[in-house]
């Protein structure tokens, strides 16, 4: 196992951050943790060994972390980068402080900066500067990655650069250990995705498996059996209010901890429904179930985004241009729909 | 061993290519360049004089320009990167600190032939000046580790300035307030006696005790400075 968390559990100031959980990430794996941003920066402090846990113990590679462990590397959130030295002279840099053997040039084909690479770094934008993080990262070669919200406020480009790095990654047997708040980006970059809280660790279903056919259809039947009269309005909960929403509205419906959320202009309005349910009703509305967590208004998509050969994105028409995700097997028959074969 | 090198000489290399492109802080060099060039042409050539511009390259340069270094690598965010590289300690300090060593040597080199100040032996004045170099980079690493920006760090170099490279101005004083007693014992104001004797053709076993208080400020501030980055690493 390459970073393990063995019954790890967190105190501060006499309040739980997180209870103990078990938790183990092995070579050629990416992992992600959904959280606040409390408990992710908690973990980024234990993982670089600032503050200590009050139950339990974080092994890499079999052994209790050590101090400054050059096998482990960080992407933080908020990092530096040298503004005034041009791409290229902060990659020499970086190469040369990591007693790196890999060739700037190629690395600096891999984050594809090649046109800047005369440019000086605060003339990048800031995902361009986060690119340079990622090159810092490369040259480091840790067998660990841990990231801190890899994709925040990524553009398009860089976020394509840096999934096709995690699909290198993966191939190279290293481990990815994101830490996201953001449940789309976690979900399209991480193979494995966990919900941390205060109630503990729970792994969300990404998945292609469906165990909940029979209750599927056990759920449809109960429906039809409650519901004589077909109504179209969906009705959401708004503190003590009920507001109903014609499915036309409806932007994308998202499941988070076994709660789903209707998202009309941007606002998320808790559901009486569960997924399924959403899907059974809406489908002749021209909805789609694109993820186990999703189920898109195939109306309001504008695009769809490959990644890489197995990871997609819907992109939305919508003010904020939602990117929800989209899964393999869903690609195909999205394609059916659209008559694309 | 050669890794180590290697990386000493990455930071030296990106902090000279950083340094010369950071007007701001670069000018600097060229203000004691500036005060020589016109005490030699002036004909000002006593001791004193000579010293004000090496103590005073001494803080603008030695202490100043590291202080902004590593302010600004801590404000950049960039320090954390450093620390987690599998550069040591002794390996990050010293590859920071060469860059503002190699710039305090060659203007007190050029100040010195501006000012045409020429020591009786060349030999234990190089040496004088080396040593004390080591404790206004020290103190200058401790100023930057402390300031919170680059901005904080060009106003706490202040009261530096003032102590380390006016403080021979108390010395007159120090007869009527005994307290200006210590002033005595500052570095700078050792420098100066150390060229004093040497002017009188003095050798080292004269001067021994004039280089053993500069070492003990040295010493003070290297071990104040390396344990206020260990502190700056926890949190």
């Amino acid at each position: 196992m390459a970073l393990a968390f063995i019954e790890a559990a967190k105190h501060k100031n006499d309040a739980l951050v997180f209870p103990a959980f078990n938790l183990s990430l092995a070579a050629g794996e990416v992992l992600a943790i959904y959280s606040n941003v409390n408990i992710r920066s908690q973990l980024m402090e234990l993982l670089l060994e600032r503050s200590s846990l009050s139950q339990g113990k974080i092994e890499l590679a079999g052994q209790a972390l050590g101090r400054k462990s050059v096998k482990m590397g960080f992407l933080f959130l908020n990092d530096g980068v040298y503004k005034r030295l041009t791409v290229l002279e902060a990659l020499r840099f970086y190469k040369n402080l990591h007693s790196s053997s890999d060739k700037v040039d190629e690395v600096l084909r891999k984050v594809q900066l090649e046109p800047k690479k005369k440019t000086k770094l605060e003339k990048l934008t800031p995902s361009e500067q986060r690119r340079i993080q990622l090159a810092a990262l490369y040259f480091q070669n840790p067998d660990v990655w841990v990231m801190e919200e890899p994709d925040q406020n990524l553009d398009m480009e860089s976020k394509r650069i840096f999934l096709s790095l995690l699909n290198e990654l993966r191939a190279a047997g290293k481990s990815v250990f994101i830490l996201s708040g953001n449940l789309e980006n976690a979900v399209t970059a991480a193979d494995r995705v966990y919900r941390l809280d205060e109630n503990g660790l729970y792994q969300i279903q990404t998945l292609e498996e469906e165990p909940e056919a029979a209750e599927e259809a056990e759920e449809s039947a109960a429906i039809e059996s409650m519901q004589p009269i077909r109504f179209e309005k969906i009705p959401t909960k708004v503190n003590e209010k009920i507001v109903l929403f014609d499915p036309p509205e409806i932007d994308y419906i998202e499941s988070s901890e076994g709660q789903s959320f209707l998202y009309v202009k941007g606002e998320a309005f808790p559901s009486y429904f569960t997924l399924s349910e959403l899907e059974q009703r809406l489908l002749p509305y021209g909805f789609f179930r694109c993820h186990r967590s999703y189920i898109v208004n195939l109306q309001k998509v504008r695009e769809v985004i490959t990644w890489t050969r197995n990871s997609y994105s819907l992109v939305l028409e919508d003010a904020k241009k939602s990117s929800i995700p989209l899964s393999k097997s869903k690609m195909t028959e999205l394609k059916g729909i659209l008559g694309m074969k | 061993m050669n890794q180590s090198i290697k990386r000493v000489n990455a930071i030296f290399q990106k902090d000279f290519k950083d340094f010369s492109r950071n007007l701001a802080v670069s000018v600097v060099l060229f203000m004691p360049l500036f005060v020589a060039a016109l005490y030699g042409r002036m004909g000002i050539d006593t001791l004193d004089a000579h010293y004000m511009i090496i103590n005073l390259t001494f803080a603008m340069v030695a202490t100043f320009v590291q202080c902004c270094l590593i302010a600004e690598e801590k404000e950049q965010n960039t320090l954390r990167g450093l620390m987690l590289s599998p550069a040591s300690t002794a390996e990050i300090l010293s590859g920071k600190s060469l860059l503002t060593f190699v710039l305090t040597i060659l203007v007190i080199a050029v100040g010195a032939l501006l000012s045409e100040y020429q020591p009786e032996n060349l030999l234990i004045v190089s040496l004088a000046i080396v040593l004390s170099s080591f404790f206004y980079i020290a103190l200058g690493t401790l100023l930057g580790l402390w300031a919170k920006s680059v901005m904080e760090a060009s106003v706490i170099i202040l009261p530096v300035l003032g102590i380390f490279s006016f403080g021979s101005f108390l010395l007159p004083l120090a007869e009527k307030y005994p307290v200006l007693g210590v002033v005595e014992y500052l570095p700078s104001v050792q420098l100066i006696e150390i060229a004093t004797k040497v002017e009188n053709g003095a050798g080292f076993s004269e001067t021994a005790a004039q280089f053993g208080i500069i070492l003990v400020w040295t010493a003070a501030a290297a071990i104040l400075t390396a344990v206020v980055y260990k502190k700056r690493m926890v949190d």
